[in-house]
């Protein structure tokens, strides 16, 4: 049984107040979870405390997690997403990332396939290679690297409210290519 | 039930900027507390939820800290007894009530900013009945609690709070209009919930909010002893 197939039921176990499920699931996946949130963070220590809150939500909001609407490590690393985005606007993030080198390349076309390992990522790769380069590059900055419409426009020294269009426009284009 | 005031184009940008994580940090909060009331945000947003989500794979694995499961565990350990812990009869501190009327901390209260939030509340989230609400603010102004008080009591929802000191704990407070002192509404548990029956307190407009921090296991005094972290007072959502 592969980590896809039995992640279900341990949540459904989490639900019930099963704590040693909810220890099971976070040995299955703190490692990816917790890079989601340092991708965002860049920081070991607040990375540790988006995680700690996210399976405290975890742990509360099991029963809500339905099969239906997408898988359980879809479900797993939203929570930690916005966990680590809370924090990061709690740490002010309006202030331009300390890291000057993301951003700088283009979206890797080997990063892109791994958006494409899973079949409901396929698509979503071959509408993301339809953006330009800049719509592609906002949108993962923001995504994947929790950064600001301001800290995307110093990044790549664009006018904030270009970068705002930019990212509304490939928004727009990804839902249409997507439909 | 779908807000009345947001066009469906408006409501989906705004659901992919949520999920996209743009929006600031008001706006993400409102967006978050509406979610449970506006099922056809909820909708939007599961949807840009679900065309997003395969972009996680771009973040790169990497090992957690050693020992951060312990942490978890202890986070989740039964949160202490909710009850207003046992005061002596000390008079309160001096300065507690000058501290609340610091004009930099009136300014929090006052803010532009919470009543602009809670306008856009509003547009969001049609109030089925008279309530009482207040946004409590960080020292940098960010949002970090939102408070609701009706006839069953007060609630309170963390909107982007960074968890106590683990030696220290969050304690709320209430401080009716014309009272001189405050009560206490218990301890804050690690999960940022709490719900406030109305036995404890009638909540009423102009009443004060105010979380403070206190050694474990709440003030021994039964007033507030530590800082205060947020503060805000109820006001009517309906606007009537």
């Amino acid at each position: 049984m592969d980590a896809a197939t039995d992640l279900a039921p341990l949540l459904t176990a989490v639900a019930g107040g099963d704590r040693m499920a909810l220890r099971a699931v976070y040995e299955r996946q703190s490692v990816r979870l917790f890079g989601v949130a340092n991708a965002i963070l860049r920081d070991r220590d607040a990375a540790a405390d988006a995680l700690q809150d996210a399976f405290v939500k975890i742990a509360r909001r099991a029963d809500q997690f339905d099969p239906g609407r997408g898988s359980p490590e879809a479900w797993l690393a939203g929570i930690v997403r916005y966990a680590a985005l809370d924090l990061a606007r709690a740490r002010g993030r309006e202030m331009p990332t300390d890291d000057p080198a993301l951003g700088d390349q283009p979206v890797a076309a080997d990063a892109l396939d791994r958006v494409a390992a899973h079949a409901e990522g396929r698509r979503l790769r071959e509408c993301l290679s339809t953006l330009e380069e800049r719509n592609r590059r906002g949108i993962v900055l923001a995504f994947v690297h929790g950064m600001s419409h301001a800290q995307i426009a110093a990044q790549l020294e664009l006018p904030l409210g270009t970068v705002k269009a930019w990212i509304r426009r490939g928004l727009l284009r990804l839902r249409e290519c997507l439909a | 039930m779908s807000a009345p005031l947001l066009s469906p184009e408006a409501r989906d940008a705004m659901a992919a900027e949520y999920v996209l994580g743009t929006l600031e940090a008001r706006e993400a909060a409102l967006v978050a507390a509406a979610l449970p009331h506006d099922g056809a945000l909820a909708e939007a947003v599961a949807g840009w939820e679900a065309r997003l989500a395969p972009l996680v794979a771009l973040a790169l694995p990497e090992a957690p800290p050693p020992g951060l499961w312990d942490r978890i565990e202890r986070a989740l350990a039964p949160a202490p007894d909710p009850a207003p812990p046992k005061g002596s009869a000390a008079a309160p501190p001096k300065g507690w009530w000058n501290r609340l009327l610091d004009p930099w901390r009136a300014g929090a209260i006052g803010a532009t900013a919470v009543a602009a939030g809670l306008a856009a509340l509003l547009v969001l989230r049609p109030a089925p009945e008279p309530r009482l609400m207040t946004v409590l603010l960080t020292d940098r102004d960010q949002p970090a609690w939102l408070v609701e008080a009706d006839r069953a009591g007060i609630r309170l929802a963390s909107l982007n709070t960074r968890p106590a000191p683990s030696d220290r704990a969050l304690q709320l407070w209430a401080l009716p209009q014309g009272a001189t002192a405050p009560t206490s509404l218990g301890l804050i548990p690690a999960d940022g919930r709490v719900t406030v029956s109305p036995t404890t307190i009638r909540p009423s407009p102009g009443m004060l909010i105010e979380i403070t921090l206190e050694p474990p296991g709440g003030s021994p005094t039964g007033r507030p002893t530590g800082p205060i972290q947020f503060i805000g007072r109820l006001s009517a959502a309906t606007g009537a």
